[in-house]
Protein backbone atom coordinates (compact mmCIF):
# COMPACT_ATOMS: atom_id res chain seq x y z
CA UNK A 1 0.00 0.00 0.00
CA UNK A 2 1.61 3.19 -1.14
CA UNK A 3 0.74 6.64 0.11
CA UNK A 4 -1.66 8.70 -1.90
CA UNK A 5 -1.44 12.31 -2.99
CA UNK A 6 -3.66 14.93 -4.57
CA UNK A 7 -3.76 15.14 -8.32
CA UNK A 8 -5.67 17.69 -10.33
CA UNK A 9 -5.69 17.80 -14.10
CA UNK A 10 -7.01 21.15 -15.25
CA UNK A 11 -7.56 22.40 -18.76
CA UNK A 12 -8.30 26.03 -19.58
CA UNK A 13 -11.95 25.32 -20.04
CA UNK A 14 -12.70 22.85 -17.27
CA UNK A 15 -11.41 20.58 -14.56
CA UNK A 16 -10.60 17.23 -16.10
CA UNK A 17 -9.73 15.19 -13.05
CA UNK A 18 -9.37 15.76 -9.36
CA UNK A 19 -8.71 13.15 -6.72
CA UNK A 20 -6.24 11.09 -4.76
CA UNK A 21 -3.86 8.90 -6.66
CA UNK A 22 -0.94 6.63 -5.93
CA UNK A 23 1.23 7.45 -8.91
CA UNK A 24 1.30 9.53 -12.07
CA UNK A 25 3.33 8.84 -15.16
CA UNK A 26 3.98 12.13 -16.91
CA UNK A 27 5.30 12.67 -20.44
CA UNK A 28 7.87 15.30 -19.48
CA UNK A 29 9.62 17.48 -22.03
CA UNK A 30 12.92 15.65 -21.57
CA UNK A 31 11.46 12.22 -20.90
CA UNK A 32 8.69 10.39 -19.11
CA UNK A 33 8.81 10.46 -15.37
CA UNK A 34 6.86 8.91 -12.55
CA UNK A 35 5.61 10.93 -9.62
CA UNK A 36 4.93 9.19 -6.33
CA UNK A 37 3.98 10.72 -3.03
CA UNK A 38 6.56 12.93 -1.30
CA UNK A 39 8.07 13.88 -4.62
CA UNK A 40 10.41 16.87 -4.48
CA UNK A 41 8.87 20.16 -5.58
CA UNK A 42 9.26 20.61 -9.30
CA UNK A 43 7.89 22.42 -12.29
CA UNK A 44 8.19 20.88 -15.71
CA UNK A 45 6.72 21.28 -19.13
CA UNK A 46 4.94 18.40 -20.77
CA UNK A 47 5.11 17.17 -24.32
CA UNK A 48 2.14 15.63 -26.13
CA UNK A 49 1.64 12.06 -25.05
CA UNK A 50 -0.14 9.83 -22.60
CA UNK A 51 -0.66 10.60 -18.97
CA UNK A 52 -1.21 7.59 -16.74
CA UNK A 53 -2.27 7.55 -13.14
CA UNK A 54 -3.66 4.94 -10.79
CA UNK A 55 -6.09 5.64 -8.00
CA UNK A 56 -5.52 2.22 -6.49
CA UNK A 57 -3.67 -0.93 -7.37
CA UNK A 58 -6.36 -2.03 -9.77
CA UNK A 59 -7.65 1.04 -11.51
CA UNK A 60 -5.47 2.75 -14.03
CA UNK A 61 -6.53 5.77 -16.05
CA UNK A 62 -5.04 7.05 -19.24
CA UNK A 63 -5.41 10.48 -20.73
CA UNK A 64 -4.01 11.88 -23.91
CA UNK A 65 -2.60 15.35 -23.29
CA UNK A 66 -1.38 17.73 -25.95
CA UNK A 67 1.21 19.47 -23.85
CA UNK A 68 1.11 21.67 -20.79
CA UNK A 69 2.85 22.16 -17.53
CA UNK A 70 3.12 20.25 -14.26
CA UNK A 71 3.73 21.54 -10.78
CA UNK A 72 4.54 19.24 -7.88
CA UNK A 73 4.48 20.77 -4.43
CA UNK A 74 3.74 19.40 -0.94
CA UNK A 75 2.16 16.23 -2.22
CA UNK A 76 -0.12 18.15 -4.52
CA UNK A 77 0.33 17.64 -8.21
CA UNK A 78 -1.28 20.11 -10.56
CA UNK A 79 -1.26 19.54 -14.28
CA UNK A 80 -2.24 22.41 -16.52
CA UNK A 81 -2.96 20.92 -19.90
CA UNK A 82 -3.96 22.42 -23.23
CA UNK A 83 -6.17 19.53 -24.10
CA UNK A 84 -6.94 16.27 -22.35
CA UNK A 85 -8.90 13.36 -23.73
CA UNK A 86 -9.66 10.19 -21.83
CA UNK A 87 -7.47 7.41 -23.17
CA UNK A 88 -10.24 5.28 -24.64
CA UNK A 89 -11.81 8.18 -26.39
CA UNK A 90 -8.71 9.34 -28.19
CA UNK A 91 -9.26 8.98 -31.85
CA UNK A 92 -6.53 9.21 -34.37
CA UNK A 93 -8.30 12.17 -35.96
CA UNK A 94 -7.63 14.29 -32.88
CA UNK A 95 -3.93 13.69 -33.14
CA UNK A 96 -3.96 14.14 -36.88
CA UNK A 97 -5.55 17.53 -36.37
CA UNK A 98 -2.76 18.52 -33.99
CA UNK A 99 -0.14 17.30 -36.44
CA UNK A 100 -1.67 19.20 -39.31
CA UNK A 101 -1.72 22.33 -37.14
CA UNK A 102 2.01 21.95 -36.69
CA UNK A 103 2.48 21.32 -40.39
CA UNK A 104 0.68 24.57 -41.06
CA UNK A 105 3.06 26.39 -38.78
CA UNK A 106 6.07 24.72 -40.38
CA UNK A 107 4.85 25.96 -43.73
CA UNK A 108 5.35 29.55 -42.62
CA UNK A 109 8.81 30.41 -43.96
CA UNK A 110 10.30 32.66 -41.29
CA UNK A 111 9.13 30.96 -38.14
CA UNK A 112 11.75 30.78 -35.42
CA UNK A 113 10.84 27.66 -33.49
CA UNK A 114 11.10 25.13 -36.29
CA UNK A 115 13.13 22.68 -34.25
CA UNK A 116 10.65 22.74 -31.40
CA UNK A 117 7.78 22.14 -33.74
CA UNK A 118 9.59 19.29 -35.42
CA UNK A 119 10.16 17.62 -32.08
CA UNK A 120 6.56 18.10 -31.11
CA UNK A 121 5.46 16.53 -34.35
CA UNK A 122 7.63 13.52 -33.60
CA UNK A 123 6.02 13.25 -30.18
CA UNK A 124 2.59 13.29 -31.69
CA UNK A 125 3.50 10.67 -34.22
CA UNK A 126 4.87 8.58 -31.41
CA UNK A 127 1.62 8.96 -29.52
CA UNK A 128 -0.27 8.02 -32.61
CA UNK A 129 1.43 4.64 -32.61
CA UNK A 130 0.27 4.01 -29.08
CA UNK A 131 -3.40 4.58 -29.83
CA UNK B 1 -54.53 66.45 -29.43
CA UNK B 2 -53.76 63.26 -31.34
CA UNK B 3 -56.74 61.39 -32.63
CA UNK B 4 -57.93 58.12 -31.14
CA UNK B 5 -56.49 56.21 -34.02
CA UNK B 6 -53.06 57.81 -33.59
CA UNK B 7 -53.04 56.90 -29.93
CA UNK B 8 -54.05 53.34 -30.66
CA UNK B 9 -51.22 52.98 -33.14
CA UNK B 10 -48.71 54.40 -30.69
CA UNK B 11 -49.87 52.11 -27.89
CA UNK B 12 -49.51 49.10 -30.17
CA UNK B 13 -46.04 50.11 -31.26
CA UNK B 14 -44.85 50.65 -27.69
CA UNK B 15 -46.35 47.30 -26.75
CA UNK B 16 -44.39 45.50 -29.44
CA UNK B 17 -41.22 47.33 -28.38
CA UNK B 18 -41.85 46.14 -24.86
CA UNK B 19 -42.17 42.59 -26.11
CA UNK B 20 -38.82 42.85 -27.84
CA UNK B 21 -37.00 44.33 -24.87
CA UNK B 22 -38.56 41.75 -22.58
CA UNK B 23 -37.38 38.96 -24.86
CA UNK B 24 -33.89 40.47 -25.08
CA UNK B 25 -33.76 40.70 -21.31
CA UNK B 26 -34.64 37.05 -20.93
CA UNK B 27 -32.14 35.98 -23.56
CA UNK B 28 -29.45 38.05 -21.83
CA UNK B 29 -30.31 36.43 -18.51
CA UNK B 30 -29.87 32.95 -19.97
CA UNK B 31 -26.62 33.93 -21.70
CA UNK B 32 -25.37 35.56 -18.52
CA UNK B 33 -25.81 32.35 -16.60
CA UNK B 34 -23.90 30.46 -19.26
CA UNK B 35 -21.12 33.03 -19.36
CA UNK B 36 -20.80 32.96 -15.60
CA UNK B 37 -20.57 29.19 -15.56
CA UNK B 38 -17.89 29.23 -18.23
CA UNK B 39 -15.93 31.83 -16.28
CA UNK B 40 -16.21 29.71 -13.17
CA UNK B 41 -14.91 26.63 -14.97
CA UNK B 42 -11.90 28.48 -16.28
CA UNK B 43 -10.94 29.93 -12.93
CA UNK B 44 -8.87 27.07 -11.41
CA UNK B 45 -6.61 26.99 -14.46
CA UNK B 46 -6.07 30.74 -14.43
CA UNK B 47 -5.31 30.79 -10.71
CA UNK B 48 -2.87 27.92 -10.89
CA UNK B 49 -1.21 29.47 -13.91
CA UNK B 50 -0.64 32.71 -12.02
CA UNK B 51 0.90 30.87 -9.09
CA UNK B 52 3.23 28.87 -11.32
CA UNK B 53 4.34 31.94 -13.26
CA UNK B 54 5.01 33.80 -10.04
CA UNK B 55 6.99 30.86 -8.67
CA UNK B 56 8.91 30.64 -11.88
CA UNK B 57 9.57 34.34 -12.15
CA UNK B 58 10.83 34.63 -8.61
CA UNK B 59 13.34 31.86 -9.22
CA UNK B 60 14.54 33.25 -12.53
CA UNK B 61 16.94 35.72 -11.02
CA UNK B 62 18.98 37.22 -13.77
CA UNK B 63 17.01 37.70 -16.89
CA UNK B 64 18.67 39.47 -19.74
CA UNK B 65 18.03 40.08 -23.39
CA UNK B 66 15.80 42.43 -25.29
CA UNK B 67 12.79 40.19 -25.65
CA UNK B 68 12.26 40.04 -22.00
CA UNK B 69 8.74 39.21 -20.93
CA UNK B 70 9.40 39.87 -17.28
CA UNK B 71 9.70 43.22 -15.60
CA UNK B 72 7.70 46.14 -14.37
CA UNK B 73 7.74 48.22 -17.55
CA UNK B 74 8.12 51.48 -15.65
CA UNK B 75 10.53 53.20 -18.02
CA UNK B 76 8.86 51.93 -21.16
CA UNK B 77 8.10 54.28 -24.00
CA UNK B 78 5.88 52.25 -26.28
CA UNK B 79 2.43 51.27 -25.13
CA UNK B 80 -0.13 49.00 -26.69
CA UNK B 81 -3.66 49.49 -25.42
CA UNK B 82 -6.04 46.64 -26.05
CA UNK B 83 -9.65 47.73 -25.90
CA UNK B 84 -11.96 44.75 -25.46
CA UNK B 85 -15.60 45.60 -26.04
CA UNK B 86 -18.71 43.87 -27.28
CA UNK B 87 -19.79 43.12 -30.83
CA UNK B 88 -23.29 44.34 -30.17
CA UNK B 89 -24.87 47.41 -28.71
CA UNK B 90 -28.06 47.79 -26.68
CA UNK B 91 -26.27 46.96 -23.48
CA UNK B 92 -26.42 50.19 -21.57
CA UNK B 93 -23.16 51.90 -20.84
CA UNK B 94 -21.11 48.74 -21.26
CA UNK B 95 -19.10 49.74 -24.32
CA UNK B 96 -18.80 53.44 -23.63
CA UNK B 97 -17.57 52.91 -20.08
CA UNK B 98 -14.66 50.83 -21.38
CA UNK B 99 -13.92 53.34 -24.12
CA UNK B 100 -14.06 56.19 -21.61
CA UNK B 101 -11.49 54.48 -19.41
CA UNK B 102 -9.25 53.78 -22.39
CA UNK B 103 -9.54 57.39 -23.55
CA UNK B 104 -8.50 58.73 -20.18
CA UNK B 105 -5.49 56.40 -20.24
CA UNK B 106 -4.61 57.58 -23.74
CA UNK B 107 -4.77 61.20 -22.58
CA UNK B 108 -2.57 60.38 -19.60
CA UNK B 109 0.02 58.58 -21.72
CA UNK B 110 -0.02 61.31 -24.36
CA UNK B 111 0.77 63.91 -21.73
CA UNK B 112 3.79 61.79 -20.76
CA UNK B 113 4.94 61.73 -24.39
CA UNK B 114 4.57 57.98 -24.73
CA UNK B 115 4.09 56.24 -28.00
CA UNK B 116 0.63 54.66 -28.14
CA UNK B 117 -0.83 51.96 -30.31
CA UNK B 118 -4.34 50.61 -30.08
CA UNK B 119 -5.62 47.12 -30.74
CA UNK B 120 -9.34 46.56 -30.56
CA UNK B 121 -11.38 43.48 -29.82
CA UNK B 122 -15.05 43.86 -30.62
CA UNK B 123 -16.34 46.33 -33.15
CA UNK B 124 -18.31 48.60 -30.83
CA UNK B 125 -15.21 49.93 -29.17
CA UNK B 126 -13.51 50.38 -32.49
CA UNK B 127 -16.40 52.43 -33.82
CA UNK B 128 -16.25 54.72 -30.84
CA UNK B 129 -12.48 55.20 -31.00
CA UNK B 130 -12.35 55.44 -34.76
CA UNK B 131 -13.09 59.17 -34.96
CA UNK B 132 -10.29 60.36 -32.74
CA UNK B 133 -7.62 57.70 -32.83
CA UNK B 134 -7.81 55.99 -36.18
CA UNK B 135 -4.12 56.65 -36.85
CA UNK B 136 -3.16 54.65 -33.74
CA UNK B 137 -4.97 51.45 -34.70
CA UNK B 138 -2.73 48.48 -35.39
CA UNK B 139 -5.11 45.54 -35.50
CA UNK B 140 -8.62 44.39 -34.80
CA UNK B 141 -10.19 41.13 -33.70
CA UNK B 142 -13.76 40.44 -34.64
CA UNK B 143 -15.55 38.03 -32.33
CA UNK B 144 -18.98 38.27 -33.90
CA UNK B 145 -18.71 34.74 -35.31
CA UNK B 146 -18.02 33.24 -31.91
CA UNK B 147 -21.00 32.30 -29.85
CA UNK B 148 -18.93 31.60 -26.79
CA UNK B 149 -15.39 32.59 -26.00
CA UNK B 150 -13.00 29.72 -26.53
CA UNK B 151 -9.42 29.36 -25.39
CA UNK B 152 -8.50 29.08 -29.08
CA UNK B 153 -9.57 32.67 -29.68
CA UNK B 154 -7.52 33.79 -26.70
CA UNK B 155 -4.52 31.87 -28.02
CA UNK B 156 -4.86 33.54 -31.40
CA UNK B 157 -4.89 36.98 -29.84
CA UNK B 158 -2.01 36.12 -27.53
CA UNK B 159 0.07 34.87 -30.46
CA UNK B 160 -0.51 38.11 -32.30
CA UNK B 161 0.47 40.12 -29.23
CA UNK B 162 3.62 38.14 -28.61
CA UNK B 163 4.87 38.41 -32.17
CA UNK B 164 4.34 42.17 -32.01
CA UNK B 165 6.17 42.27 -28.71
CA UNK B 166 9.08 40.31 -30.10
CA UNK B 167 9.31 42.68 -33.06
CA UNK B 168 9.63 45.49 -30.57
CA UNK B 169 6.42 47.22 -31.58
CA UNK B 170 5.59 47.89 -27.96
CA UNK B 171 6.95 47.34 -24.49
CA UNK B 172 3.85 47.43 -22.34
CA UNK B 173 0.46 45.98 -23.14
CA UNK B 174 -2.62 46.92 -21.20
CA UNK B 175 -6.05 45.50 -21.76
CA UNK B 176 -9.28 47.39 -21.02
CA UNK B 177 -12.45 45.54 -20.16
CA UNK B 178 -15.37 45.45 -17.78
CA UNK B 179 -14.83 43.51 -14.62
CA UNK B 180 -17.84 41.51 -13.57
CA UNK B 181 -18.62 42.56 -10.00
CA UNK B 182 -22.23 41.44 -9.93
CA UNK B 183 -25.21 41.12 -12.23
CA UNK B 184 -26.02 44.79 -11.80
CA UNK B 185 -22.56 46.22 -11.45
CA UNK B 186 -19.65 46.05 -13.87
CA UNK B 187 -16.47 47.96 -13.25
CA UNK B 188 -14.41 49.20 -16.19
CA UNK B 189 -10.87 48.07 -15.42
CA UNK B 190 -7.48 47.71 -17.00
CA UNK B 191 -4.98 44.92 -16.64
CA UNK B 192 -1.33 44.84 -17.60
CA UNK B 193 -0.69 41.83 -19.80
CA UNK B 194 2.92 42.47 -20.68
CA UNK B 195 5.53 42.56 -19.39
CA UNK B 196 4.58 39.87 -16.92
CA UNK B 197 5.04 41.22 -13.46
CA UNK B 198 4.83 39.08 -10.41
CA UNK B 199 4.52 39.59 -6.73
CA UNK B 200 6.20 37.43 -4.19
CA UNK B 201 3.00 37.02 -2.24
CA UNK B 202 1.25 35.22 -5.02
CA UNK B 203 4.10 32.79 -5.29
CA UNK B 204 3.42 31.96 -1.66
CA UNK B 205 4.63 28.54 -0.60
CA UNK B 206 7.42 30.24 1.35
CA UNK B 207 9.74 30.32 -1.64
CA UNK B 208 10.22 26.60 -1.96
CA UNK B 209 13.06 25.82 -4.31
CA UNK B 210 11.70 23.94 -7.26
CA UNK B 211 13.41 21.58 -9.58
CA UNK B 212 12.91 22.77 -13.10
CA UNK B 213 12.82 20.54 -16.09
CA UNK B 214 14.24 21.31 -18.66
CA UNK B 215 15.37 24.67 -17.13
CA UNK B 216 13.77 27.93 -16.07
CA UNK B 217 14.29 29.73 -19.36
CA UNK B 218 12.86 26.92 -21.42
CA UNK B 219 9.80 26.59 -19.24
CA UNK B 220 9.37 30.32 -19.18
CA UNK B 221 9.40 30.38 -22.96
CA UNK B 222 6.70 27.72 -22.92
CA UNK B 223 4.59 29.17 -20.23
CA UNK B 224 4.53 32.91 -20.96
CA UNK B 225 2.43 32.60 -24.13
CA UNK B 226 0.12 30.24 -22.27
CA UNK B 227 -0.19 32.53 -19.34
CA UNK B 228 -0.98 35.48 -21.59
CA UNK B 229 -3.57 33.45 -23.46
CA UNK B 230 -5.09 32.47 -20.14
CA UNK B 231 -5.22 36.08 -18.99
CA UNK B 232 -6.87 37.13 -22.22
CA UNK B 233 -9.28 34.24 -21.94
CA UNK B 234 -10.39 35.20 -18.47
CA UNK B 235 -10.62 38.88 -19.41
CA UNK B 236 -12.81 38.03 -22.39
CA UNK B 237 -14.98 35.82 -20.25
CA UNK B 238 -15.44 38.51 -17.63
CA UNK B 239 -16.26 40.88 -20.43
CA UNK B 240 -18.83 38.50 -21.90
CA UNK B 241 -20.53 38.04 -18.55
CA UNK B 242 -20.48 41.79 -17.94
CA UNK B 243 -21.95 42.45 -21.36
CA UNK B 244 -24.88 40.16 -20.72
CA UNK B 245 -25.38 41.56 -17.22
CA UNK B 246 -25.31 45.07 -18.55
CA UNK B 247 -27.70 44.22 -21.35
CA UNK B 248 -30.04 42.51 -18.93
CA UNK B 249 -30.17 45.61 -16.74
CA UNK B 250 -30.59 47.92 -19.71
CA UNK B 251 -33.39 45.82 -21.19
CA UNK B 252 -35.09 45.53 -17.82
CA UNK B 253 -35.09 49.30 -17.64
CA UNK B 254 -36.40 49.61 -21.17
CA UNK B 255 -39.19 47.15 -20.44
CA UNK B 256 -40.21 49.11 -17.39
CA UNK B 257 -40.12 52.40 -19.25
CA UNK B 258 -42.24 50.94 -22.02
CA UNK B 259 -44.74 49.76 -19.41
CA UNK B 260 -44.95 53.24 -17.94
CA UNK B 261 -45.41 54.74 -21.37
CA UNK B 262 -48.18 52.31 -22.17
CA UNK B 263 -49.99 53.25 -18.96
CA UNK B 264 -49.70 56.91 -19.77
CA UNK B 265 -50.84 56.49 -23.34
CA UNK B 266 -53.75 54.28 -22.26
CA UNK B 267 -54.93 57.00 -19.89
CA UNK B 268 -54.65 59.55 -22.70
CA UNK B 269 -56.53 57.20 -24.97
CA UNK B 270 -59.35 56.63 -22.48
CA UNK B 271 -59.61 60.35 -21.77
CA UNK B 272 -59.92 61.27 -25.42
CA UNK B 273 -62.43 58.49 -25.96
CA UNK B 274 -64.49 59.80 -23.04
CA UNK B 275 -64.15 63.34 -24.37
CA UNK B 276 -65.35 62.21 -27.77
CA UNK B 277 -68.38 60.45 -26.25
CA UNK B 278 -69.25 63.47 -24.10
CA UNK B 279 -68.90 65.68 -27.11
CA UNK B 280 -71.26 63.54 -29.12
CA UNK B 281 -73.80 63.48 -26.30
CA UNK B 282 -73.68 67.26 -25.96
CA UNK B 283 -74.22 67.58 -29.70
CA UNK B 284 -77.23 65.25 -29.60
CA UNK B 285 -78.74 66.98 -26.58
CA UNK B 286 -78.23 70.47 -27.92
CA UNK B 287 -79.61 69.28 -31.25
CA UNK B 288 -82.71 67.94 -29.53
CA UNK B 289 -83.17 71.16 -27.54
CA UNK B 290 -83.00 73.25 -30.68
CA UNK B 291 -86.01 71.46 -32.17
Amino acid sequence: MTDKFELSVISAESKVFEGEVESVLVPGMVGDFLVLSNHAPCISSIRPGFLEFSEGSSSKQRYFVSGGIIEVINNTVSLLVDLAIIGDKVVKEDIYTLISEIDEKLAIPDITSKDDLGLRKNDLEEALKQV
Amino acid sequence: MPSLKDLKIRIDSVKSTRKITKAMQMVAAAKLRKAQEAAERGRPYAEKMRVIVSNLASSVKNVTGENNFLGDGIDSKKFLLIVATAERGLCGGFNSSIVKLAKSRIAELTSQNKEIKILTIGKKGREQLNREFESLFVDHFDLSDEKTITIETARKISKNLISRFEKGEYQVAEIFYNKFASVISQIPSSYKLLPVSFNEEEAGADSISFNFEPDEDEILKEIIPKSIATSIYSVLQENAASEQGSRMAAMDNATRNAGEMIDKLTIDFNRSRQAAITNELIEIISGAEAL
